[in-house]
């Protein structure tokens, strides 16, 4: 299996290709040559991407099939503002190249005993579904996807799908016409079916209001936001009680970047407020904290007392974190 | 309220309306139908008017609360003789049910657990099922030896009706089985029988 140098995989890329306007999938194999390692469907890595002299680290779902450890493939949607991350992808990386990468993480795996699987993406989020429906697939389990597109030019990664699994595809917006209607699709299914959503905010706050207002339980509703990921804000600083260093967060950083950035580590793995593995103890504060994340409870959120510095920022004179 | 020291029994809840079900089915065995009067008097009407009963009138302390339950306007109240008949008719109402239903479960363990087979076989889960005990501690047992499930057992040492080896019921709960476990009383020596004892009943 492929060496890693510091926790990160070094990759090669071995082939880019234009699917839609504004989306490029790229396809790594290990730099050495050697077996990639082992995933599961719905896992993501994390791209370190130098642009504008600084790391970025952006999470992207794998979308290749977990069977196969000699390549990795994620999408690429160019984002124009933001961070830039994505733009370096699709301007700066060029095949041939050598990239590091974080070791495969799963936040957003098929669950066990479903007897049913009901996939709902939009755009770019269908990346993970790829690797996800290929692993149902293998099982033989039941399965089908609902996948919303903006129009006819943006459908390429619908129609590969369809053309793999047919029926159980069904494509909404390549046509200019069909909308997907989320209660229409939820609606009467049997006990024992699991709903999966990837798309923008907007798609995943409808598809669990209206799980919701058909009685779904929260075990059966699984989503995955792939937006909004990173912070931007007002700067603040933030002392490290450990060293006493003193941290200038910019707006254009989230809080775990600028630690970073100073050459002090913090524990981290999908870096958009889901997983939890970077909660940090809050040790002062005056003012406020603004929670961004999926992770902590609305009681923790109240005490401030902990943070999550991979997409939280404060409002505040003074922040001090147990780190 | 059972509260024992076996860390694989199950813990059980205590049945009151799930407001988010849109369906709900309420089954019960013999003192299981008591949490269960309580909880058709905690409904709203338009619950209960999405509320399917079914009551076994099986039971191993001749509790039947049958009168109680036929008070309320329910959508239906099925009756039956044994708990493996209403567990059968749980069995025939889940394979038509959609997601949003929410199940409840009342009466002895082994009523609960074989119930909840059934469930857990249609995908539900824990958060679309709430479960109360209710009545005697009676356990069901698997012999390790025939796979013979004995129900309402009481003595920690008994004959196996199925292979008749002497058993010893284990304080182990099987969840998957939903039974406790027996196993050979003599095996190390045979002839040499543990002291008997009544359960925790």
């Amino acid at each position: 299996m492929s060496e890693s140098q510091h926790g990160a995989l070094r990759l090669r890329v071995k082939r880019i290709e234009a699917v839609t306007p504004e989306i490029n999938r790229y396809t790594f194999g290990a730099a050495d040559g050697s077996w990639l390692p082992p995933f599961s469907g719905g896992s993501h890595i994390t791209v370190l991407i130098q642009a504008d002299g600084d790391t970025r680290r952006n999470a992207y779902s794998l979308m290749s099939s977990p069977y196969d450890t000699s390549e990795y493939q994620i999408a690429v949607r160019r984002v124009d503002d933001g961070k830039r991350g994505s733009l370096a992808m699709h301007n700066n990386i060029r095949e041939g190249d050598v990239l590091l990468a974080g070791i495969p993480a799963n936040l957003f795996p098929v669950s066990k005993h479903a007897r049913h699987h009901l996939f709902i993406a939009g755009g770019v989020g269908v990346t993970p579904v790829f690797a996800q429906l290929e692993e149902l697939s293998l099982k033989g389990s039941s399965f089908e996807l609902h996948l919303a597109v903006r129009g006819a030019e943006h459908a390429a990664l619908g129609h590969e799908l369809k053309e793999r699994y047919g029926e159980r595809v069904t494509l909404y917006g390549h046509d200019g016409q069909s909308r997907l209607n989320t209660m229409d699709v939820l609606a009467g299914r049997p006990l024992g079916t699991h709903a999966y959503v990837c798309g923008p905010t907007r798609m995943i706050d409808d598809v669990v209001g209206s799980a919701h207002a058909l009685g779904w339980s929260d075990s059966n509703i699984h989503f995955e936001r792939f937006e909004d990921l990173g912070s931007t804000g007002d700067p603040f600083s933030v002392t490290l009680a450990r060293s006493g260093a003193v941290i200038e967060v910019s707006p254009e950083q989230s809080l775990l970047e600028a630690v970073e950035e100073a050459g002090h580590k913090l524990p981290y793995l999908c870096r958009g407020g889901a997983c939890g593995e970077c909660e940090t103890e809050v040790l002062e504060l005056d003012g406020t904290i603004d929670h961004r994340d999926d992770w902590l409870s609305e009681s923790d959120r109240a005490t401030c007392k902990l943070i999550m510095p991979c997409v939280s920022r404060a409002t505040c004179t003074k922040l001090v974190i147990n780190a | 309220m059972l509260i024992t020291g076996i860390k694989s029994r199950p813990v059980y809840d205590e049945l009151t309306p799930m407001a988010s079900g849109l369906n709900h089915l309420a089954a019960a065995q013999g003192s299981g139908g008591k949490p269960l009067v309580r909880l058709l008097g905690a409904m709203t009407p338009e619950q209960l008017a999405a509320t399917t009963v079914l009551y076994s009138t099986e039971s191993f302390t001749a509790q039947n609360y049958l009168f109680d339950l036929q008070q309320f306007r329910v959508r239906e109240l099925a009756v039956f003789a044994t708990n493996a008949d209403a567990v059968r008719g749980l069995d025939a109402s889940l394979a038509t049910a959609k997601m949003g239903t929410r199940l409840y479960l009342s009466g002895s363990e082994g009523f609960i657990g074989t119930s909840m087979q059934v469930a857990t076989s249609y995908g539900m889960n824990r958060d679309e099922v709430l479960r109360e005990h209710a009545g005697s501690f009676v356990r069901r047992v698997w012999c390790a030896h025939c796979g013979h499930y004995s129900e309402n057992v009481t003595h920690r040492v008994f004959v196996c009706p199925g292979c008749e080896l002497n058993l010893i019921v284990r304080d182990h709960y099987s969840g998957r089985l939903a039974a406790f476990q027996g196993v050979k009383a003599d095996s190390e020596v045979p002839g040499e029988m543990p002291e008997n004892e009544e359960l925790d009943t």
